[in-house]
């Protein structure tokens, strides 16, 4: 009888993974569509569903959006590849805006022109950008997110919040088992934490660390002092050093009250508060001596994209201060652009929270050497083996 | 083995070929082996030699140089180990739960085994993302164990979170199900008869199991063996959210080193590496299949 059973599902999991594939195709063919690839979680492709597309209405009544979701950052590499291939042919890419991507990210890309180039395309765009999150001219920041430790009020008096690394690092030891950051490579919370010890490690300056200037050496020269303040740590976390598998596990023992401390994204946090999953009073601070870093989500569009026109327009239309706006009060987020360009009354209700600069730590091939690295000189533990 | 081959010369004379059925039958089976050689054979052997062949200036070379990273790589073995000693945990847990479930639910006839039956079939229904967060929330530090205790004046449990014995329960949970079905098929060979017929004979209970059931299912058993060794080795989402950072499954480090180091010759190495190992554990199933067909011909 199982036997029977198993057979049958599989033929039905065969089949319609056969239609799942072909699907795409037959939905996807060039029918005036502007086709925006997502690689994010369900709550931002539901913000451009919910939020973005009907008010890009008002701008361009007749533009078809269409929000697809990729999956993840493998996805979106894959269909910037598929625009790779399709560039110089009359192939259609079947993409016209990345929601969050990096041009990076695909080898070679830059220079052989697949980005628009946000500097000359003479839309009001690039001007607006919060000089901070900039980072090439093929990118529009348009969302940003950092990562703050969230505390246990109840337990830890806001004045006793640790200000700085060593502050933290004291409170750590001085209250064992307290504290728990996520494995780097499965949520950024834990992810920019332990960059945050990598910029400890090298004298707190971010600039040291750029996409261009990454190699071997110089990790191998950069990163193991990090290891070892990380290692330094690993007896006085959670369990005398375990990690939690990604930024929700954090913030569930957080609730759950096992742990006081963990670092967490802002935007996380802040609707995990709204929804009930941590209480009111939780506590968020940020390291004053250097911040932890956060990260922007960057739209990009490729050059021989079907819709360009279009899809220009609708990322102008994201760093309007009426999406902005929405992106702190509906998101959690923080704006793309200047703070000058969002609504004035909030820019004052989040005067305090506001960073005036976000550290961030480039991606690239350092993300392959720190998740790794990590792996394997912090995770097994000096006590643990 | 001496029953395999008697029984194998017994059937040489009359096949289906020689009644004219034999084509037909290969049509309707080529679907399945032309799918089988496609998804499953052609990768498999497209795996192995991308491991073997590495590109270099000059073109492709033969090279072992994956493998000798894995195994002189103290880091990836440790990781090895840790896969196989929680499948060879599981893998007793699991027949030290079921075996006891299925000779209940084969020889009772109550109505509480149906819902026994119920009960023990349940997990199966639960995806294990589900799972891996319901254990959070229940043996997780703080969670609902814990409040029962707490309530009770008794002090906390050691929590199994991110600890390997976090996916040793949850896989363990999720493996009742198939095991127990498994085991109570197998018991079906054991007849009544046989049984009432030691009983008269004055057998207690552990004769009983020992020398007339036992015996009888030692195939059904080992094929549970296989299929709880296959599908635990290969074990991805429990291992993922409920074990330790360090050592690793074979299935989360797969996938790391596939999408996060961005080593894609060194992840298709480790699972060759892992296939190889379960391989050993499918030949004890096919054989044992063969076995059982050879003897009811």
């Amino acid at each position: 009888m199982t036997s029977h059973f198993s057979r049958r599902g599989f033929l039905a999991t065969a089949s319609a993974s056969a239609a799942a594939l072909a699907l795409p195709r037959f939905a996807l063919a060039a029918d005036g569509f502007v086709n925006v690839y997502t690689g994010s979680d369900s709550n931002i492709s539901d913000f451009w569903t919910n939020v973005i597309l009907p008010g890009f209405k008002s701008v361009n009544p007749d533009a078809k959006v269409r929000v697809v979701d990729a999956g993840d950052g493998a996805g979106l590499r894959a269909m910037a590849d598929r625009a790779m291939a399709a560039l110089g042919s009359d192939a259609d890419p079947q993409v016209d805006l990345f929601e969050a991507f990096t041009p990076d990210q695909t080898e070679g890309s830059i220079d052989a022109g697949l980005w628009v180039n946000f500097a000359e395309t003479g839309i009001d765009a690039l001007d607006k950008v919060n000089p901070a999150a900039r980072q090439t001219d093929f990118d529009l920041p348009y969302r940003g997110s950092q990562v703050l430790l969230a505390y246990d009020a109840s337990r830890v008096a806001a004045e006793d919040a640790p200000k700085t690394w060593d502050e933290m690092t004291a409170w750590i030891h001085a209250n064992p088992g307290q504290f728990i950051y996520n494995r780097p490579d499965k949520g950024g919370s834990g992810g920019n934490f332990v960059r945050r010890a990598i910029h400890e490690a090298n004298g707190r300056d971010p600039q040291k660390f750029t996409l261009e200037n990454f190699s071997a050496d110089y990790a191998a020269e950069t990163l193991p002092g990090a290891w070892e303040l990380l290692n330094g740590l690993a007896p006085s976390l959670y369990e005398g050093g375990s990690y939690s598998s990604g930024n929700t596990q954090s913030i569930q023992l957080l609730a759950q009250g096992v742990v006081t401390m963990t670092p967490v994204w802002s935007d996380q946090v802040l609707q995990a508060i709204a929804m009930g999953v941590l209480p009111e009073d939780t506590g968020l601070v940020q390291l004053q001596d250097l911040a932890l870093c956060g990260g922007f989500s960057r739209i990009t569009v490729p050059t021989n994209a079907a819709n360009r026109d279009v899809a220009l327009q609708l990322a102008a239309y994201v760093l309007s201060e009426e999406v902005q706006s929405k992106i702190i009060t509906e998101l959690g987020g923080f704006p793309g652009v200047s703070w000058d360009h969002v609504d004035g009354a909030l820019r004052e209700k989040y005067a305090d929270v506001i960073p005036a600069t976000i550290p961030t730590f480039p991606g690239g091939d350092w993300d392959a050497a720190i998740n790794d690295g990590w792996y394997r000189n912090v995770a097994p533990g000096l006590t643990r083996g | 083995m001496t029953d395999l081959s008697s029984s194998g010369t017994g059937r040489a004379g009359g096949t289906a070929h020689s009644n004219g059925r034999g084509l037909t039958g290969l049509l309707l089976v080529s679907a399945p082996v032309a799918l089988l050689g496609w998804l499953i054979i052609y990768p498999i052997f497209n795996a192995i030699a991308r491991t073997l062949f590495a590109p270099t200036q000059t073109g492709t070379a033969f090279s072992l140089d994956t493998y000798g990273r894995f195994f002189s790589d103290g880091y990836a073995l440790a990781n090895l180990w840790l896969t196989l000693w929680v499948t060879a945990v599981c893998a007793a847990l699991l027949l030290a739960i079921c075996l006891p479930l299925a000779l209940y639910l084969r020889f009772a006839k109550s109505r509480v085994a149906g819902v026994v039956q119920g009960l023990a079939l349940f997990p199966m229904f639960v995806p294990s993302v589900i799972l891996a967060y319901a254990l959070i929330r229940t043996i997780g530090p703080n969670g609902g164990v814990d409040l029962v205790l707490n309530a009770l004046g008794l002090p906390k449990i050691n929590s199994p979170y991110l600890t390997p014995w976090g996916p040793i329960i949850g896989l363990v949970w999720d493996n009742i199900p198939l095991t127990t079905l498994m085991l109570v098929a197998g018991l079906g060979a054991v007849s009544d008869n046989a049984v009432e017929a030691a009983r008269d004979a004055g057998a207690r209970p552990i004769a009983l199991l020992r020398h007339i059931i036992l015996p009888q299912i030692g195939n059904a058993m080992l094929v549970v063996l296989s299929f709880t060794v296959l599908s635990i080795f290969s074990a991805f989402t429990l291992p993922y959210v409920l074990g330790p950072a360090s050592p690793e499954m074979m299935g989360p480090f797969m996938q790391r080193t596939f999408s996060q180091v961005m080593d894609p010759r060194m992840a298709v190495t480790q699972a060759v590496i892992t296939f190889a190992i379960c391989a050993v554990f499918g030949a004890f199933y096919v054989r044992s299949i063969a076995k059982n067909r050879e003897a009811r011909r």
